[in-house]
């Protein structure tokens, strides 16, 4: 196996909706180094949601491969030569198709059911909940609107974009769940970063997007590729956290925290609920953890509010109001 | 405490004319106009002569002894925006004078406070009689003229040695537009691809019963710090002062900072930092300045003392933070050659507060940096300056990324980031003397011989556990140094010779000649 015994790090976006990573860019990345077998450090970045360098993998203390150069991180490490599974497969003329279709037309439908298609609460929650309120309220209606214009979004073409993203995401699932068939992978029964691709996409499907979610709906009707995500979670993430697969990551540095993520199975919807329908929406339960942020957020806005309108008040109505001033003022205050 | 009981002649009064004070200073030349002209009659000349001998006799009593006067009303004239309110706060001490004397002193007060206002274009108080039915009683009139445009502008080229930079400067200035004193103001510095700033605020000399001043600002800030640390800073933010006195000062920051790296060579340490963060911080500033110069200080001594919170919110994502600076400077002098020793310490310590405070990280642009070339006799910033070295040129480090680059070697030495560090000391020793040529010694020229300290170390994520006092002595870096001083009406520079004595292998000091320039 490749890897050359370097200490290898992911750095990723927040764990949460029983994922190991929420962010639909850098679980296709953990899945890929958990398909390569090679021991890695996880680590998290929580407070840059909008760097296009997340995820990205430290080879060893001055080799970094971001997510923003040669193609990705998976490509990266692949160039670098430091891990490649698609030896012999990556100039078929399918392979590359299938790639085309998964990295377009089913990352635009998880954009669009991310950023447009949903109330915001799953991209809230992965992207802007470990930053203060105004900054995550700043950056979630900046990213909203750079998503509509990358999907081409618009007032009057909003129906007619959203109808054909969801035809060409059914399109792409139809395809893939006929190529995958019964096997776990795509090509040749051996695992590929192609397969990394699908798997980050469906597991990010099915776990982070809300119940009520179109795309969630048309994934659960091919139900050979909700089995292959199962069954990744099964063998590589719930019994590697037992095991050696993967290692707890070192105390982070600022901006970012080590968090364990025993919690795949345990938190956020179970595997049971996978094959349910689309229902009306969830009344979900708050944690305490939100109950206690909300609670914090109400008392900040009320005593921001009343420190405004005090100034306001004194500063307004100091037209009529004589200056008092102290008659002890000795000069010297100026200084 | 009035002395008009003593002596009947003590109710007499200056109603002989108007006693004009300008510019603070109460001078006794009352009109040359009084001596009138050859040709006017006689009778005329006596009763001048009549007034002289009596203006004469008042200021021999003036000067001689108490003279009571109590002030019956105060008159504001020519304050066509400014409200009567603000002016009135700061001629108060006018209404308490009980003495001509008093009231001369306290003139001069006021004048100089509604100078310093930099609302008028001219303050002129006059010292009128009172009501007749009130003998030893006397009307102030304060004659304000205000700007006809209340408005200014400046624009230049500044150097930032701090920075190796040149910078570009361009404000505005609104002087007094509701009437309160209110000053507001905007600046735009632009720094070639190294930084830029939009700043506007707005200064109140006094608001409602706070007689020290009230400051707010808001600044867009962008800082390229690529050369030294790998990453760029963009800083969206509000402060306010909330008091400044002679000693005190007090003042509130809010603003959201982002560290970004364009260049993607960041460290490791550095690229964990990248991203968002909202700072709320209070910060206290405590200082006692009693050294005879700011520029060449001889005798006395300076004590400085900030304090900073950050994380004043109950939003438990904001940075927590406790950041600490001490300084302290003392100048002897030796008596000769009007030699003086200079000595300073400086400390500085950063640390984050919070659950599982001991293992987090402090803020890149909160920690401290050292180096640079300004000079430590004149700074009062906390420990920043060791002579010799350049600016953020020692202390931790660490690689940055290899380059990418296909031309470059895979085994090329990619270059470091300098870390900053949350435990920071300086100190520096300092003997300035005239130098022996009379020319050099009228323009102010001196020398110097100087040794200048400094370590730099980190205490966050459980690094205070290993240091110990070996670490830190194996820190400390060095320099020795002599040179020629030139200071100037705005500034101080600098011609030295350094030395470095002791320093480590990724650190940027340099033996030999060095310029710096300080602003007091």
């Amino acid at each position: 196996m490749e890897g050359g015994g370097k200490t290898i790090t992911l750095v990723a976006r927040k764990a949460c909706f029983g994922l190991p990573t929420a962010c639909p860019s850098c679980l296709p990345v953990y899945v890929f180094l958990k398909l390569t077998g090679l021991p890695f450090f996880f680590n998290y970045n929580l407070t840059y949601p909008d760097s296009d360098q997340i995820p990205y993998v430290e080879t060893d203390e001055c080799n970094v491969a971001y997510d923003n150069e040669n193609g990705g991180v998976i490509e990266t490490l692949k160039k670098d030569g430091i891990v490649d599974l698609d030896t012999g497969l990556d100039d078929i003329p399918e392979w590359i198709s299938i790639k085309a279709m998964i990295t377009s037309w089913l990352a635009d439908a998880v954009l669009y059911e991310l950023w447009v298609g949903s109330d915001g609460t799953s991209a809230y929650k992965i992207y802007y909940s470990d930053l203060p309120w105004p900054i995550s309220k700043f950056l979630y209606y900046k990213q909203v609107n750079l998503a509509k214009q990358l999907l081409g979004i618009t007032k009057e073409n909003a129906v007619r974009r959203e109808k054909e993203i969801y035809s060409k995401a059914t399109k792409a699932y139809e395809a893939l769940s006929a190529r995958l068939g019964e096997d776990l992978y795509l090509f040749e029964s051996r695992p590929t970063s192609l397969d990394a691709l699908l798997l980050g996409h469906v597991l990010f499907t099915l776990h982070a997007l809300p119940e009520t979610s179109n795309l969630r709906s048309k994934l659960l009707t091919h139900t050979n590729l909700v089995k292959s995500a199962e069954s990744f979670m099964t063998n590589y993430v719930v019994t590697s956290d037992s095991s050696s697969g993967l290692q707890p990551g070192d105390p982070l540095s600022s901006g970012s925290q080590s968090q364990s993520h025993q919690s795949t199975s345990a938190s956020g919807r179970g595997s049971s609920n996978w094959r349910s329908n689309p229902r009306s929406k969830p009344k979900r339960e708050k944690t305490e953890e939100e109950k206690t942020f909300r609670r914090r957020a109400k008392y900040f806005l009320v005593t921001q509010l009343a420190a405004v309108l005090i100034f306001l008040s004194l500063f307004g109505g100091s037209d009529n109001v004589d200056m008092e001033v102290d008659n002890d003022d000795d000069g010297s205050i100026y200084g | 405490m009035s002395h008009s009981g003593e002596d009947p002649d003590h109710n007499q009064t200056p109603t002989a004319a108007s006693d004009s004070i300008s510019d603070a200073t109460a001078d006794k030349d009352l009109d040359d106009d009084d001596y009138a002209d050859e040709e006017e009659e006689l009778s005329e000349e006596s009763k001048l002569r009549a007034q002289k001998a009596k203006m004469e006799n008042l200021f021999h009593r003036i000067s001689n002894e108490t003279v009571p006067l109590r002030v019956h009303d105060v008159l504001i004239k020519g304050n066509n925006r400014t409200k009567e309110s603000l002016i009135e706060a700061e001629i108060e001490c006018l209404r308490e004078a009980t003495s001509v004397q008093e009231l001369l002193k306290a003139a001069s007060i006021a004048n100089a406070r509604l100078q310093r206002l930099d609302i008028f274009e001219s303050v002129n108080i006059t010292l009128d009689s009172g009501p007749a039915e009130l003998p030893g009683t006397t009307n102030v009139i304060v004659q304000v003229v205000e700007p006809r445009m209340p408005y200014s502008g400046d624009f230049g080229v500044y150097s930032r040695p701090e920075l190796r930079t040149w910078t570009l400067e361009a404000a505005g200035k609104l002087k007094n537009l509701f009437g309160y004193g209110d000053l507001w103001d905007s600046s735009l510095v632009y720094g070639w691809d190294q930084m830029s700033e939009f700043s506007a605020g707005v200064y109140l000399p006094r608001f409602k019963g706070i007689p020290t001043p009230v400051t707010a600002r808001a600044s867009l800030f962008s800082q390229d710090w690529l050369k030294f640390s790998s990453f760029k800073e963009n800083m969206l933010g509000v402060s306010f002062g909330l008091l400044s006195t002679k000693n005190h000062d007090l003042a509130y920051n809010l603003s959201w900072r982002t560290l970004t790296d364009p260049s993607q060579m960041a460290s490791s340490s550095v690229r964990r930092q990248l991203g968002h963060n909202l700072n709320s911080a209070l910060k206290y500033t405590y200082k006692i300045d009693n050294r005879n110069s700011s520029f060449r200080p001889t005798k006395g001594y300076a004590f400085v003392s900030t304090t900073q919170i950050g994380g004043l919110s109950p939003d438990t994502r904001c940075l927590r933070y406790l950041r600490q600076e001490l300084d302290l400077r003392c100048a002897f002098p030796l008596g000769f050659y009007n030699a003086a020793l200079n000595f300073g310490v400086s400390v500085g310590v950063l640390f984050p507060w919070g659950s599982g405070f001991r293992s987090k990280p402090t803020s890149l642009l909160d920690r401290f940096y050292l180096g640079g070339t300004s000079s430590p006799v004149c700074t009062l910033g906390g420990p920043t300056s060791v002579l010799g070295f350049k600016a953020r040129g020692l202390g931790p480090t660490e690689l940055r990324r290899k380059g990418k680059d296909d031309n470059e070697s895979s085994d090329s030495y990619p270059g470091t980031d300098f870390l900053g560090g949350d435990l920071a000391i300086t100190a520096f020793a300092d003997l300035s003397f005239d130098l022996p040529l009379r020319v050099l010694r009228e323009a102010g020229i001196h020398g110097h011989i100087f040794a200048s300290a400094g370590s730099l170390n980190k205490l966050s994520e459980n690094a205070y556990r290993n240091l110990s006092y070996q670490k830190f002595r194996e820190s400390l870096r060095s320099s020795i140094g002599c040179g020629v001083i030139v200071p100037t009406k705005i500034f101080r520079m600098e011609v030295n010779y350094c030395h470095i004595v002791s320093q480590q292998a990724s650190d940027r000091g340099k033996t030999g000649v060095q310029f710096s320039f300080s602003s007091p």
